[in-house]
C-alpha cells in the first residue's frame, strides 16, 4: 500500500513534467539554479570549514530557518503540491494506520524536499576536521529535514481545515501578508540593535536548541564542544519532537482521509451592488463587475494590499536612517503597482472570460470597464500619496510635482496593462485558489512579460520624469507645474490610446483569448 | 426570416495529430428543437465553440441567423444565446448580478435588464437564491443561472451544450417547458446530450456526430426510422462491446 501511494505520487511528479516542454524547462532551470547555489555554499563550506566562526551556532541557525521555512512558506504563501491531499482518499477506504505513513512519506518526493535534504547535508559538512561531529552532522541534518518537512505538512493540514472557511482564508492572507511584508524591517532593527554577532547569535541559537526548529541541528555543535550532557538532552527533544510530530501528523493525515469536506455556509449579498451605482453600459458593466471583484476576490486584494503597506515599510525604514525621501516615491509607486494589477486581468477571469466572449461586447468597452474600475480604487490613495507627504513635511512647493509624476504614473500603468492584458496571458492562480500559489514552472513566462511591462512604463514615463527630476533638484514650483502639465496630457493620451489598441487587439484575438484562459497559460 | 437559423458549412478543426472535428456541415432550421447526440469525445463541444465564437475554426463558416459568425462576430452574437459547457461563470457576483451583467454587456438598458432578470429567476426557480454568491450555488443552480444569462437578450437561437448535465429532474423539466415554450414562439433551441431517450422525447431534429464525423441528420424520425433512437445511435455509431464483460463482478 505504502509503495503504491509512494509510485503513485512519482507517476503524478513525472507526468505533470510531460505536460508541457515549457514547464519541465522552467523546472529544470529553477533546479538546476537552486542546485548550483547548494553547490556553491557546500564548496565554501567545505573550504572554509576550519575559518567558521560560532560552527555550532550556525548550524543550529540554518537548522532552524530551513525549518521555519517550511512551516511557514508552503502552507500559508505557496501553498504545496496537494495531488495527494488526504481528502483525495476519501472514497477509498484504506485503512487509517497504512494511508497515515503513506501520504507522510508521499510529501517527501518533491524537488523542493530533495533540495533541502541536499542542502543541510552540504551545510553539515562543516565538521569535517571531527568525524564523530561529521556523522552526527550529517544525521542532524537528515533528521532536520524530516522535521521541516513533517512540520510542513502538518501545517498545510491545519491551514486548509480551516481554510475551508472563505472568509477565514481571506483575513488570514491579509494579516499574513501584512506581517511578512514586515517582517525584513523588524529583523533588521533586531539584528542592528546587538552590536556584534557574538552578542546575539549564541543566545539565538541557545534558545532555538530546545525548540523543534533547531533541536537536531544543535546536536553536533554540543558534540563538538564536548558537551555530551546538553547534547544528549538536544537529541532527546529532537526525538521526542518529531516522534510526537508523526504521530500528531499520522493522526491528522488519517482523520482528515475519512472526512469529507465541510460544508460552507452561501455568502450573499443584498441587490445589485456595484451594478447599480455605475452607468447602465457595457463599459460600466464591466466596471461593476470588475470592482466587485476587487473586494470580493483575495487574488485582487493582496494587490490593494500594498495601499497600507508601503506608507508604513516606508516610514518604517525612513526611521531607522532619518531620512524620509523615500516617501516622496510611494505616490509614483503606488500608482504604477495598481494600476500594473489590471494586466493579468484576463487571465484573473479565466474561463468566466467565455461570458465576455459570448456577448459580443466591444474590445474598447471592455478595457474601458477595467481601466474605470482599477482608476476608481487607485485615485484616491494615489492621490493621498501624492500630496500628503509633502504637505506633512512643509515643503509645498514640490506637491504639482509630486502629483503630475504620480498621476502619470497611474494613466501610464493603466494605458500599458489596457494593452498587454489583451495580448499576454500567462497562468495565474485560478480563481477561488490561494492568491499566491504559482502554477509550477509558469515563472519565467510571468517574469518575463511582467518586466516588459514594466521596462515600457518606464520608458514611456521618461517625458514627465525629466522635468520632475530638475523640478526636484532646484526645489521648482514652476517645473512642478510642468510635470503636472505633461503629466496630465501624457497619462490621458496613454489611457485613451491604450484602451484603444487594447480594444483592437482584443477584438482580434477574442477566441484566442479564449483558448490561453482555458489552458490557463 | 431566414428558413435556417444556424448553417454550418464544412467547419474542421485539428488539435495536434488529433481531427476533432472533420468537415461538418449541418444546417438547424428554424423554429425546430435541434439535438445534437454523439459519444464522449465526439466533437461536439468543439463544433459548438465554433459555431458560437468561442474556438476559431481550421476552415468552414458558421451562419447564425443569416450572418457569418467570423465575418461579423457583434451583429451574429446579438441574436445567439449560449450554455458553454465547461467554462466558469463570474462566481463572486450573486445570480442576481450576473444576469443582470450578462443583460448590461449586451447593451441593453436598465429598467429592461431589471424586470428580465427577475422573471428569469422566477421561472428557474431562483428567485430565493439571487441574492446568493453563485460560486456557492450547486451544479444545478449553476446550469441555471448561465441558462438564465444565455436567455436575457431574447436570442432567436439558444445554442446550449450538455443543459441537463447535473440538473436534478423537477428543475429539468421546468427548463424542458421553458425551452418548449421557446420553440412554440418561434424560437430554436439546439443542444447537446448523451440522453437519447430525452433528446427523441423532446426534439425535432436530431445530428448525430462520431469522431468528428456527422453520422446523420434530419428529423428524429427520419434518423431513427422506426427503431428508439437510443438503438439507432448505436447502430451508427458502434462500440458496442460484445465480450462477457466482468466475470468476476459477482456479489455472490
Amino acid at each position: 500500500m505504502v509503495a503504491h501511494v509512494l509510485s503513485l505520487k512519482l507517476r503524478l511528479l513525472a507526468n505533470g513534467f510531460k505536460r508541457s516542454v515549457g514547464q519541465l524547462i522552467g523546472v529544470i532551470i529553477g533546479g538546476l539554479y537552486a542546485l548550483g547555489m547548494i553547490t556553491m555554499l557546500t564548496l565554501a563550506v567545505w573550504f572554509a570549514a576550519d575559518e567558521i566562526p560560532f560552527q555550532g551556532e550556525i548550524f543550529t541557525l540554518i537548522g532552524s530557518a530551513v525549518v521555519l521555512g517550511w512551516a511557514i512558506i508552503p502552507p500559508l504563501l505557496t501553498g504545496v503540491d496537494l495531488t495527494l491531499e488526504p481528502s483525495r482518499f476519501v472514497q477509498f477506504g484504506i485503512p487509517e494506520k497504512t494511508l497515515g505513513p503513506a501520504l507522510v512519506l508521499a510529501g517527501f518526493i518533491s524537488i523542493p524536499a530533495v533540495l533541502t535534504v541536499v542542502g543541510l547535508l552540504g551545510a553539515s559538512l562543516m565538521w569535517r576536521s571531527d568525524a564523530g561531529a561529521l556523522m552526527l552532522g550529517l544525521l542532524a541534518a537528515v533528521a532536520t529535514a524530516v522535521m521541516a518537512i513533517l512540520l510542513c505538512q502538518y501545517l498545510v493540514i491545519m491551514a486548509t481545515a480551516l481554510r475551508a472557511k472563505r472568509r477565514f482564508r481571506e483575513l488570514t492572507f491579509a494579516l499574513l501578508f501584512l506581517l511578512l511584508v514586515g517582517l525584513g524591517p523588524i529583523m533588521a532593527s533586531v539584528f542592528s540593535a546587538a552590536e556584534s554577532m557574538g552578542d546575539w547569535i549564541h543566545p539565538l541559537s541557545t534558545v532555538l536548541g530546545y525548540t523543534p526548529l533547531g533541536a537536531f541541528a544543535a546536536v553536533p555543535g554540543a558534540y563538538a564542544s564536548a558537551l555530551y550532557g546538553q547534547m544528549a538532552i538536544h537529541l532527546a527533544l529532537g526525538a521526542a519532537y518529531l516522534g510526537g510530530l508523526y504521530f500528531l501528523l499520522a493522526r491528522a493525515t488519517a482523520k482528515a482521509a475519512i472526512t469529507p469536506p465541510p460544508q460552507q455556509r452561501a455568502a450573499t449579498a443584498k441587490g445589485l451592488g456595484f451594478f447599480k451605482l455605475l452607468p447602465a453600459t457595457p463599459t460600466g458593466a464591466v466596471a461593476a463587475r470588475a470592482l466587485t471583484y476587487w473586494f470580493k476576490d483575495p487574488r485582487y486584494a493582496v494587490g490593494v494590499l500594498i495601499v497600507p503597506v508601503l506608507p508604513l515599510l516606508f516610514w518604517f525604514t525612513g526611521s531607522q536612517s532619518g531620512n524620509y525621501t523615500m516617501m516622496y516615491l510611494m505616490g509614483p509607486l503606488i500608482g504604477i503597482l495598481l494600476g500594473f494589477s489590471i494586466s493579468a486581468d484576463i487571465s484573473y477571469d479565466n474561463t468566466a472570460f467565455a461570458l465576455h466572449a459570448l456577448t459580443g461586447i466591444s474590445g474598447r468597452a471592455d478595457r474601458a470597464g477595467r481601466v474605470l474600475s482599477c482608476f476608481l480604487i487607485a485615485i484616491i490613495p494615489v492621490l493621498a500619496a501624492a500630496i500628503l507627504p509633502g504637505l506633512i513635511a512643509g515643503e509645498l512647493w514640490r506637491i504639482p510635482g509630486d502629483l503630475g509624476l504620480s498621476l502619470a504614473a497611474l494613466f501610464v500603468a493603466l494605458g500599458v496593462s489596457s494593452v498587454s492584458s489583451a495580448r499576454y496571458t500567462y497562468a495565474v492562480p485560478l480563481p477561488g485558489d490561494n492568491p499566491m500559489k504559482t502554477p509550477p514552472g509558469s515563472g519565467m513566462r510571468m517574469a518575463l512579460t511582467q518586466l516588459g511591462i514594466m521596462l515600457t512604463m518606464g520608458l514611456l514615463l521618461i517625458p514627465v520624469l525629466i522635468p520632475y527630476t530638475i523640478g526636484w533638484f532646484q526645489h521648482s514650483q514652476v517645473l512642478g507645474f510642468i510635470t503636472l502639465g505633461a503629466g496630465l496630457v501624457l497619462g490621458t493620451g496613454l489611457v485613451l490610446g491604450g484602451i484603444a489598441l487594447g480594444g483592437k487587439w482584443y477584438e482580434k484575438r477574442t477566441p484566442e483569448l479564449m483558448q490561453s484562459v482555458m489552458l490557463n497559460k | 426570416m431566414n428558413q435556417i437559423a444556424l448553417d454550418i458549412r464544412s467547419l474542421a478543426k485539428q488539435f495536434g495529430a488529433k481531427i476533432a472535428v472533420n468537415n461538418v456541415s449541418l444546417q438547424v432550421p428554424a423554429g425546430s428543437f435541434y439535438g445534437l447526440v454523439g459519444p464522449n469525445g465526439a466533437g461536439k463541444t468543439t463544433m459548438l465553440s465554433m459555431a458560437t465564437g468561442l474556438l476559431r475554426p481550421d476552415a468552414g463558416q458558421a451562419v447564425v441567423n443569416g450572418v457569418d459568425i467570423w465575418a461579423d462576430p457583434h451583429a451574429a452574437k446579438s441574436t445567439l444565446g449560449v450554455l458553454a459547457d465547461g467554462v466558469r461563470q463570474f462566481d463572486r457576483l450573486t445570480g442576481r448580478q450576473l444576469v443582470t451583467y450578462s443583460g448590461l454587456l449586451r447593451g441593453m438598458d436598465r429598467a429592461e435588464v431589471a424586470q428580465r432578470t427577475e422573471d428569469l429567476l422566477r421561472v428557474m426557480d431562483l428567485l430565493d437564491d439571487g441574492d446568493k454568491l453563485v460560486v456557492d450555488y450547486s451544479a444545478g443552480m449553476t446550469k441555471k443561472i448561465t441558462l438564465a444569462t444565455a436567455m436575457i437578450h431574447s436570442p432567436k437561437l439558444l445554442v446550449l451544450d450538455e443543459p441537463f448535465e447535473a440538473v436534478d429532474p423537477v428543475s429539468a423539466a421546468n427548463i424542458r417547458d421553458i425551452l418548449n415554450n421557446y420553440v412554440e414562439f418561434g424560437g430554436t433551441v439546439i443542444v447537446s446530450s448523451h440522453v437519447m431517450d430525452l433528446v427523441q422525447r423532446m426534439c425535432t431534429h436530431v445530428a448525430v456526430i462520431s469522431d468528428g464525423v456527422l453520422k446523420a441528420q434530419g428529423t428524429v424520425d427520419d434518423v431513427r426510422g422506426g427503431m428508439s433512437l437510443e438503438d439507432r445511435f448505436v447502430d451508427l455509431v458502434g462500440g458496442r462491446s460484445n465480450n462477457e464483460g466482468l466475470s468476476w463482478l459477482r456479489t455472490s
